[in-house]
This record gives structure tokens, sequence and C-alpha cells, in this order.
């Protein structure tokens, strides 16, 4: 279950729950003139807590060491595709509103918002 | 140092309505009382089988937590004894998955494994500092570290049912390098393989006063050689094993086999050939099978649950336990579920596996408790699971009888149950 590079520009280490030590991929984007944090789970690959779990904590180290402001950016969770039988390693993305309650906090990206989130 | 008398305490669960329900003798709190220096003087009570006595003599309590469906109740029990000035800490598999609310409720919240680390916990409490966390998530003992569990803690007259003394819990190995979609394994124990040395596991096998036991690691098909390896230097205690997935290999089932198989759990996931040749292939080897049957998955409609179901009656299972999907903290099923805002219920002792907390994906809550409910009279409907069960058991002793290792029931015990007495009366059925 590895997950392709293409999902990442980098692998951001964090502290997870416990400060357990994590990994995710992360890219960022610009997108409507905001920057847009892209998380991806990393599973084997990823020692600690998953980037769901870890949640706001996860989105403050990645502003904290990218001089980011939480209030100002586009925070998107991916779920990659992970060429798995199972379907439920498809592909997901989510955009996260720490703000919101439980029940609205993630909102899934259809296909042409994922493209114009992602283009290069 | 001072003797320090520690009341270690398994809380009570609520059991899944319906199923017949063996009580086993708990492995976390053992282990980790195996972990404690000797000037440690532990006192254990496994809430599932007797009563707690909050007034017993102790300088401190210890809660292990396995399942989190105990978590509400070791908070309840913390807050008993909070009430005679007692402080109280919490360890094992739930307290790990759900932290965030145990230190809420608890003086002391141990994260991780013990061996090595609890001495200090100790040296702490007796030295009136406590520590409100002991954090060693990530960072795992020398498996070589891990001993024999104390299992002279168990009143072994209490994890017998009729006579017959219930299987010992055991593990070879932690950790799982696989990341299944409802297990949290691999967040507690990492997602590396850790294997035992098998000399120490053949060391600590052997010392068990059980013929009958449970390896209950995560699955034994991680890592072929040392399965093999486990396998061949396990054969010589003829002790009599159920365990989790085997590898699908003739060489490895011969091995298994030979060193005991009773049966083995093998989830049944789909109604293909494979799975029914994959059963077919442990009962060519002797092994029984028990069929984990996990219901409401995304991929599962109300149909595709039905011929789940009538599949099962065609590739012979000597036993078939049912669940519901659970999205456990911690695991992909739950941020999934979270995600998608599917979660409707955070009430943690819902959370047994046998009722639904989420909304699934093709069919209303309501009928996918139907059809859990429906699979397990339709599995039983011929023949209960205490027969089914019994089976199973007149298969293991009649090998035990063939290698001279069988002990028969206690005689003593044979109007017990869990330290319970059995109702033998017959009652009028009103027909």
């Amino acid at each position: 279950m590895k997950v392709s590079p293409d999902y990442y520009d980098e692998i951001f280490d964090f502290k997870g729950e416990w400060d357990m030590p994590s990994s995710c991929g992360l890219k960022i984007r610009s997108l409507d003139g905001k920057p847009c944090v892209i998380v991806t789970e990393l599973y084997q690959d990823n020692p600690g807590t998953s980037v769901t779990y870890a949640g706001k904590k996860l989105a403050e180290q990645i502003c904290e060491a990218k001089g980011l402001n939480l209030n100002e950016i586009i925070y998107v969770e991916c779920n990659p595709n992970t060429n798995s039988k199972l379907s439920f390693y498809d592909e997901e993305f989510f955009q996260v509103d720490f703000n919101a309650d439980i029940q609205h906090r993630y909102r899934q990206l259809d296909r042409t918002e994922v493209m114009k989130m992602t283009a290069d | 140092m001072n003797t320090f008398k520690l009341k270690l305490i398994y809380p009570k669960w609520q059991k899944l309505r319906g199923q017949t329900t063996f009580n086993l003798p708990p492995h976390g709190p053992v282990a980790f009382a195996a972990t404690l220096p000797e000037w440690v003087d532990v006192s254990f009570t496994d809430e599932n089988v007797e009563p707690i006595d909050f007034d017993e003599e102790c300088d401190g309590v210890a809660l292990s937590m396995m399942l989190s469906t105990q978590v509400k109740r070791g908070w309840e029990i913390a807050d008993e004894y909070h009430k005679r000035g007692k402080l109280v800490a919490a360890g094992g598999i739930s307290t790990m998955l759900h932290a965030e609310e145990m230190v809420n409720h608890v003086d002391s919240v141990f994260l991780g494994e013990a061996e090595g680390r609890s001495e200090q916990m100790m040296i702490d409490w007796v030295n009136g500092d406590l520590k409100k966390i002991y954090n060693y998530m990530g960072n795992m003992p020398p498996i070589e570290s891990v001993g024999p569990c104390r299992r002279d803690l168990y009143k072994r007259e209490l994890y017998n049912h009729k006579g017959v003394q219930m299987v010992d819990l055991f593990h070879a190995s932690r950790g799982c390098r696989f990341s299944c979609y409802p297990c949290a394994v691999s967040y507690l124990g990492g997602r590396k393989f850790r294997p035992r040395p098998i000399d120490k596991v053949v060391e600590d096998m052997a010392a068990i006063d059980n013929n009958r036991l449970f390896i209950v690691d995560n699955s034994l098909a991680q890592n072929k050689e040392w399965e093999k390896e486990l396998f061949t230097a396990i054969a010589p205690l003829k002790k009599k094993w159920i365990s989790h997935t085997i590898e699908d290999d003739p060489e490895v089932l011969d091995l298994a086999a030979k060193a005991g198989a009773w049966y083995v759990y093998q989830a049944v996931y789909d109604t293909s050939d494979y799975i029914k040749e994959r059963v077919k292939r442990y009962h060519d080897y002797g092994i029984g099978v028990e069929g984990t049957i996990l219901l409401g998955l995304d991929n599962q409609t109300e149909d595709d649950i039905k011929r789940l179901i009538d599949f099962l009656g065609e590739i012979d299972l000597d036993l078939a336990e049912f669940t519901v999907m659970t999205p456990f903290p911690h695991t992909k099923g739950y941020d999934d579920l979270l995600r998608q805002g599917r979660i409707f219920d955070f009430d943690w002792n819902h959370y047994n596996a046998g009722q639904v907390v989420f909304q699934p994906k093709h069919m209303s809550p309501e009928r996918l408790q139907e059809l859990y409910d429906y699979a397990w009279k339709s599995f039983y409907a011929s023949e209960s699971q205490e027969q089914k069960m019994f089976r199973l058991f007149c298969n293991v002793a009649l090998r035990e009888m063939e290698e001279g290792t069988y002990r028969p029931r206690d005689r003593r015990l044979a109007n017990k149950s869990f330290g319970r007495d059995v109702d033998r009366s017959v009652r009028n059925v009103n027909l």
C-alpha cells in the first residue's frame, strides 16, 4: 500500500497524538489567491497518527513550519489511491473547516475542484 | 523500597446479547503486572467474573482496559476510588485509543508498552509524584524484554465452565505490518512486525499450566520463515492452540497442524472460490475455522450481505462470528466515516461491534442491525454456538487423548460456570 509520490512535493514530519512521530505527504499550491495546503495520508509509511486524527494540530504545525496563517489557508486532506482492490483506498479529497462542528467540518471535493487545485 | 499494594482491575463490559459468553483470562493486566518491580504487591480483580471489593486495602489502583466498551465503566470505578481517596492509573489498548478523554477521569495515564517503563511510574507514585501522563507511544521497548505474564494472579476457578478450563491467552509477537481498514493495531503496536525470540516464546509457553492456548497475535502470517520456525519449535510442547490467520502455504499449514493448531479465525469477506478453498485447505490439515464476518462495509449492499450469509453454509465453517463495522478511533474506518459525517453515536459503551453507530452507505442503520441479528440466527439455526463449540472441543480432546496430554474436566467445578452456580433445573415448557 505504497502511496505514489505524485501526491506530494515533500514528506512532512509532525508530532501526532501524544507527540508520536508521524509523517504525511505535503503539497502547497495557490488557489484563488490563497495558499492551498494538501496533506496526504501515507498509511504504512506514516508511523504515527493519521492526518485526519491529527487534524488541526497538523495544520498548525505546517503553518508554523511554512510561515502560513491558519486562518488564511485552504486546507485539504487527501485519501490517496493506493491501487488497492478495496474501495476504501480510492482517491478522495476533503476540504476541512476547523471552525465547523464535526458533522460539517469536511466537504468532499468533486473531480473539477480537485483538478483545479492540483494543477501544476 | 517498602511494599506498595496495587489493586489491578479489569473492568467489566456488557456482553453481546444472544451470544454464548465465555470469559477468558485477560492478557493485558497480567502482561502489565509482569513488568512491575518486586516491591509492588499486586491484587488482581477481573470484574467480569467477580465483584470489586472497593474497600480492600491498597495503596493505589490501576485499571487495565482492552475494549472501548470498558472505558466508561473504568471511569465509574475511578470515581469510586477517588471517593475513598485513592489515586487511579489507567493503561492498556483502550486507554491508548481513548487517551484524550481518559486523562479527565484518572490521575495517571500510561500510554504505550510497559516493559522497562512501569518501575519509574511506581517510584513516582511512592514518592507522591505520580505524573499525569507516561507517554511511550511510538517508542517500543526491545521485544526481547517481553517476559512471561503474571498468570499466578488469575483465580483459575473463575475461568472455568462446567469443569472445563478456558484457554490461556498468549502472544508471540507485537505490532503489525498491515493497515487494515477497521483495525487500530498498527497505531497501537506500531506498523512493524516485532516477533519475540523463539526461545523466549517456547520457554514462556511451556511454563503455562494449561494445554490449550489462544495465540492472540494480530496475524501470524507476517513473516513466513519466523512462522515456520515458531511452529517447529513449539510442536514438542504438544499444546493445542487457537490463532488468527496462518500463512496460506502447504508447508506452513502442515507445520501449524503438527504444532497443535486447533482452529483459526479467518476473515470471510466475500463469496469467492478463494475463500472457499482457503477454508478447505485449513480443514485438509485438520485445522478448524471460525469465520469472522464484518458487516456494513461500504462495498456491501443488502443483497451482498444476504449472499455472504448464505455462502457460509456452503463452506463448512466450524464457527462464525459476526460483527458490524465499528469506527474505533485511530482506524482508517474512523477517519473515513468521520470525514463523511456518518458517525452518529460516540457513546463508547455502544462500540461493541454488535451495535450500529454509523450511517451505512447502502441501507439504514436499523436495516444493518436487522441483518446482523439475522446473520447470527441464520448461522446457528440448526446447531447452537455452544453445540458447535462442543464439537470443536471434542476434536481437540480426542487429539489430546491420542497424545496423552488430555486432562479430564475438573468434577469439583462441574456445576460452576465462571464462578457462578449452573442452573441445571428442568423448566416446564408451555407448548
